[in-house]
């Protein structure tokens, strides 16, 4: 009995120190000004279809290996604290999921968060909120909101929103998000 | 030996030598249906007890074969791996602080295969920043027209960009 006891408590302090990383990489973002709880998310939308969470380090090497291309998309990237997308199929309960975004959207505001734009149409809302810290941006959060899908982004850190498009200009962005 | 192990040696003795009560004769005999180390250290010293008997020498004093009796037992091998004994529970007490060392110790350096898979990730979040840029655009086109919506904006960058000055000369 003792045994299979002790045997327990190694195999969940095993599956603890796996987790530490990706725990303590939340964790740091967490006390950043552009960082943004979103809340429980999957209890309104379900399981995520995608899922990014890149913290400082990853996007530092980003940032170091892109330094040949454009050393401006680098300065940029280096500047980020953390990217995170959260991305949910939207195949039911629609009204919940509105409800979610208008909780999110009050809870952003109340914490200092100042609309950039809003677009409220019955079958499409997009909200783009952004930090500012000291005059400077200090994150990001986009919130997309149609028939089949539901978008949360949160960008972390500084951010120079000339420079941003020029970056995603250099990422070539042609990912195909089916806008019909 | 410890207490145990001395109250036990001096009872089987007695029992091998007949010197046992009945009564407490089967209360060891319960005790040892319960206790398997118990029953081992009678059966071992009954069997050393048998061999001694089957060697026709000089009977040896009672104290010297209660000491013979006792050294299976002294020196019975203890078993090899119990996560209970004390040294055990030490190496694995210690095997955390290991791996905390080893992670903290090792570069933190990516491989090219895990950057490329972050530049992806990044032009994903960038594919969906560009999307809210979209339909911004469109809401604006269907609200104003194209031609004041070119005027207004290209994507959502330039609202970004125009709010991070308003917000600059505000706290000016």
């Amino acid at each position: 009995m003792k045994r299979i006891l002790m045997n327990k408590i190694v195999i969940g302090l095993f599956s603890a120190l796996l987790a530490l990383p990706a725990i303590a990489q939340e964790d740091e973002l967490k006390d950043l000004p552009g960082y943004v709880d979103f809340g429980d998310l999957s209890a309104t939308y379900g399981e995520p279809k995608i899922t990014i969470n890149l913290g400082g380090t990853m996007l530092n090497f980003v940032g170091i290996m892109s330094s040949s291309e454009s050393p401006e998309t680098s300065d940029l990237i280096s500047k980020l604290k953390g990217i995170r997308v959260q991305i949910f199929s939207m195949d039911e309960n629609v009204d919940a999921a509105i409800d979610q975004f208008a909780k999110t959207k009050s809870s952003l505001k109340s914490s200092g968060w100042e609309p950039v734009v809003q677009v409220n149409e019955d079958d499409e809302q997009v909200l783009v909120y952004m930090k500012m810290e000291s005059g400077n941006m200090e994150g990001m959060t986009v919130m997309v909101v149609d028939e089949e899908e539901a978008v949360f982004v949160n960008i972390i850190g500084q951010l120079n929103p000339a420079e941003l498009g020029k970056v995603m200009e250099s990422f070539d962005v042609n990912v195909d998000l089916d806008m019909d | 030996m410890n207490e145990y192990d001395e109250k036990w040696e001096d009872r089987i003795n007695a029992l091998l030598d007949g010197e046992l009560s009945a009564d407490d004769a089967e209360l060891l005999k319960v005790e040892a249906s319960d206790n398997r180390e118990l029953a081992r250290a009678i059966v071992e010293a009954y069997q050393l007890q048998q061999v001694m008997d089957t060697i026709h020498v000089e009977r040896a004093p009672d104290s010297l074969r209660k000491r013979l009796r006792a050294v299976p037992r002294q020196h019975r091998a203890k078993p090899v791996f119990s996560l209970m004994q004390p040294r055990w529970a030490m190496a694995l007490a210690a095997i955390p602080l290991v791996l905390i060392t080893i992670t903290l110790m090792r570069p933190n350096t990516p491989s090219e295969a895990d950057v490329a898979k972050a530049r992806q990730e990044m032009a994903i979040a960038f594919a969906y920043l560009d999307k809210a840029g979209v339909v911004t655009r469109r809401e604006i086109e269907s609200t104003v027209g194209q031609t004041m919506a070119n005027a207004v904006t290209g994507s959502v960058n330039k609202a970004i960009q125009s709010q991070n000055l308003y917000s600059k000369e505000k706290k000016a």
